[in-house]
């Protein structure tokens, strides 16, 4: 069991470590550094801002945001639920046969009506 | 999977389809009014699938009918339910006719959701598998959540969170507690839960084993959420007074009809081999929900909240039928237990819907739900007065009304069980009932009215008022038939 | 197994502090943040469970979209930036969680869990139907192969809860959309 998960799931492992070390190494390499005084430590308000070299920062830390954002959540969810139910009908899609195909045609026709609920009442359209 | 488990399943496919039917015509249709018709007349179909099916039992030799891979059940049982089912929904649209045309826009959603929450209440009673009955619940509540808090003023709102928070807590409880059950038993199946369950019990230890005492105890309290039983009440009296009153009526009614099914069947059918246990369980739970409902009802002057509280007492007078598991120990003895449980849902569902239809019917004019504001009923609205009183009669329990009959079933069945000390705990609690159910006869009739005007109520709603008080009467003075129907019904249980 | 044991307990550890975060960190933005990580690190033990196919259901739908649905109801509320308010129920919420936490673990010790042999179990049918019995090779057939044993049981043993679950789904977008509806009169 143990080499299977090695070859399914090192690279997977040897890069979450890499993604973690590496950053997390450089930020306390320069924090080290600047003990020793190799790395200066010259604050000014041009570089304390969230993005140095961007746009100049409008408005409030927290504008209110559109609800509508909100509407998009609602129904990203809902059919990226509707997706955990396609992904093992795909994967067996050959050996389950024409009953689970049109088992997913009816979850997939049920959902539509969803769809075409939300596009009637103008969800999906921005204001 | 055949056309023959089609069939099995026409009653909640057709059911569920109706709400669809519903939504989509709402899409294209201007007169919104059409839609409370089409969601009753729709309902002669699944009505005229499961007479079909009922029919169809008489030919089976075990009484049941199996289909889907074992994940769905066609017997008395579910049957029974299933007509409670659509025959409430019937009657809370027919009353929702008048409330609902306040929303203008939205009549197409309400009736939707309500018809999927009744196709999931049907799929509750007619599974037999843990994984299809926690869907089947979900498809019961959601609906309902989003039906809480239509109205979408601060109460409503309020009502649907709380509804939505609890209620998605209260799942939680109950996945974990059929999922140290199936880790105990290594199935999913009532049935076989019941075999394996025989083999592996440890008589040492309370409910055979620890994983089956910790799982059972959170089955109950998941299910207790759903059948409103204390301690798992706190969500009651807010969504109750915040939803909109026709949702609170077929919340108090149908969801606690589907929930004392799935706990019938769960308890009887799978953990039958450690009844004593559990029974003992919902004995005390029944004794607390009866005693603190009715407690904290006197205090009550909003009527739904009142009635809230009443409905939590009603969990605890029905949860004595559930705890009479010992009446089926005699050899041919009535199974009077489950089947008093089935009459008194009925009984119930008939009172309640009587008592919620008027005070739509005087709230609508009035526009408050205080209990202040029924004043003088008796003459502004002597029609609507004289059915909610009758319909306080039958919640209080006197002859001769449907719950008065339910409660005498109950008692006796408590009685076989040697559960003598719950009969008294019923009794007393009968009368302390009293104080407040009269409370409200005695604003209608004796404290003048704040106007003259009379309250007219609109064609629809007084046909359900009509049918809901003759059913008090008829289960009041012929129980009969029903309890015959009902005792059919339970036999499923006990093999 | 050691290089698992580590995984586990490395992993057992990011969970448990991140979750102890998202209770603590006062900055809700922060703490739905946290809970991020939280949900990517029960991946992680579905993994190491043979659970891939959870493991996937985790990433796209917890990780994946309700995060985001915290994130965007957290962006939508009006004084959210507040910070979390003084909760009068940590000490009761503490007492609760530790006796559920003792609880489970008292039971998780002491129950007499059955092999699958003892109750002489067979596990689920092959690709061509052919029933694995509980043998080390069967069960490695099944949680070799997670996702096409789930797809077997979805698509078939389980179909009726599936459809229903699309029901559910259904009744979940109206409901949802009805109620954060703008009236269109209004409008």
């Amino acid at each position: 069991m143990l080499e299977d998960y090695f070859r399914q799931y090192g690279l997977i492992a040897i890069f979450t470590a890499i993604a973690v070390i590496l950053p997390g190494s450089l930020l306390v390499v320069s924090w080290l550094l600047s003990f020793l005084r190799i790395r200066p430590s010259k604050p000014n308000d041009v570089k304390r801002s969230p993005y140095e070299c961007g746009m100049e920062l409008i408005g409030d830390r927290w504008p209110q945001f559109n609800f509508r954002y909100y509407m998009f959540a609602i129904l990203f969810v809902v059919f990226d639920v509707e997706t955990i139910f396609i992904y093992p009908w795909a994967v067996q899609f050959k050996q389950l046969g024409f009953f689970a195909f049109a088992e997913m045609l009816v979850f997939i026709l049920i959902l539509v009506i969803g769809w075409a609920y939300a596009w009637n009442h103008k969800a999906l359209e921005w204001r | 999977m055949t056309l023959h488990d089609l069939y099995l399943l026409s009653p909640e496919l057709s059911l569920a389809s109706l709400g669809m039917v519903v939504i989509i015509l709402d899409m294209v249709l201007r007169r919104k009014g059409v839609l409370a018709a089409v969601s009753v007349v729709g309902l002669l179909a699944p009505l005229a699938f499961s007479i079909s099916l009922w029919g169809d039992l008489s030919g089976e030799p075990d009484g049941q009918m199996v289909g889907i891979f074992n994940t769905l059940v066609v017997d008395k049982f579910s049957l029974f339910f299933k007509f409670l089912v659509m025959g409430i929904v019937a009657l809370v649209v027919m009353s929702s006719v008048e409330y609902v045309s306040r929303l203008r826009q939205f009549q197409g959603e309400y009736y939707g959701l309500m018809l999927f929450s009744a196709s999931g209440m049907m799929l509750l009673a007619a599974t037999t598998d843990l994984i299809s009955t926690y869907v089947a619940l979900e498809l019961t509540t959601l609906p309902l959540v989003a039906l809480a808090a239509f109205l979408r003023d601060s109460r409503s709102t309020e009502a649907g969170i709380k509804f939505l928070l609890l209620s998605a807590m209260s799942s939680a409880v109950l996945l974990y507690g059929m999922t140290l059950t199936y880790g105990f038993t290594g199935t999913t199946q009532l049935v076989e839960i019941f075999e394996r369950l025989g083999a592996s019990l440890d008589a040492t230890v309370p409910f055979g084993s620890h994983a089956l005492f910790l799982g059972v105890i959170m089955i109950v309290a998941g299910f207790g959420f759903k059948i409103a039983a204390v301690p798992f009440q706190m969500w009651v009296p807010d969504v109750y007074e915040g939803a909109p009153t026709p949702i609170t009526a077929y919340l108090s009614v149908a969801s606690k009809a589907a929930g004392f099914a799935i706990i019938l069947r769960v308890f009887y059918i799978g953990f039958g081999e450690i009844s004593l246990d559990w029974a003992a369980l919902f004995a005390v739970l029944s004794a607390v929900s009866m005693t603190v409902g009715n407690l904290v009802a006197i205090a009550q002057k909003n009527i739904k909240r009142m009635l809230a509280y009443s409905t939590i007492a009603h969990a605890g007078f029905l949860m004595v039928g559930v705890a009479s598991i010992a009446a089926r120990v005699p050899v041919g003895e009535t199974t009077l237990g489950p089947s008093g449980v089935l009459f008194y849902l009925v009984a119930y569902a008939v009172t309640n819907l009587a008592a919620f239809f008027a005070i739509i019917a005087i709230s609508n004019r009035t526009g408050s739900d205080m209990i202040s504001s029924f004043a003088g009923m008796g003459r502004r609205a002597p029609f609507l007065a004289i059915i909610l009183a009758f319909a306080i009669v039958s919640l209080l329990g006197i002859p001769p009304t449907a719950g008065f009959m339910g409660k005498l079933y109950m008692f006796s069945a408590a009685m076989k069980s040697d559960l003598a000390w719950l009969v008294v705990v019923g009794v007393v609690n009968s009368a302390i009932s009293a104080y407040y159910y009269l409370k409200v006869i005695r604003v209608m009739y004796m404290v003048d009215p704040e106007g003259e005007e009379k309250i007219h109520v609109a064609y629809a709603p007084q046909a359900a008022l009509y049918i809901t008080a003759l059913g008090i009467l008829a289960l009041g003075i012929f129980p009969g038939p029903l309890m015959t129907v009902a005792e059919k019904a339970v036999a499923v249980l006990f093999r | 197994m050691l290089p698992l044991d580590i995984a586990f307990w490395v992993m057992a550890a990011v969970g448990v502090a991140t979750a102890l975060a998202v209770v603590m960190e006062k900055d809700i933005f922060r703490a739905a943040l946290f809970l991020v990580v939280s949900f990517l690190v029960v991946a992680g033990i579905f993994v190491l469970l043979n659970a891939e196919f959870l493991a996937m259901v985790q990433v796209l739908v917890y990780v994946g979209a309700i995060s985001i649905l915290i994130i965007f109801a957290i962006m939508l509320t009006r004084n959210a930036h507040e910070g979390n308010p003084f909760n009068s129920f940590q000490l009761p919420a503490l007492v609760l969680s530790t006796m559920m936490l003792a609880a489970i673990a008292f039971v998780a010790v002491n129950t007499e869990w059955h092999d699958w042999d003892q109750l002489g179990l067979q596990v689920l049918p092959g690709d061509s139907g052919e029933v694995f019995s509980a043998t080390e090779q069967g069960i490695k057939n099944v949680f070799g192969n997670t996702t096409q044993v789930i797809a077997r049981l979805l698509m078939r043993d389980f179909v009726l809860p599936m459809e229903a679950a699309s029901v559910v789904l259904l009744a979940a977008v109206i409901g949802a959309l009805a109620l954060v509806r703008e009236n269109e009169g209004e409008a």
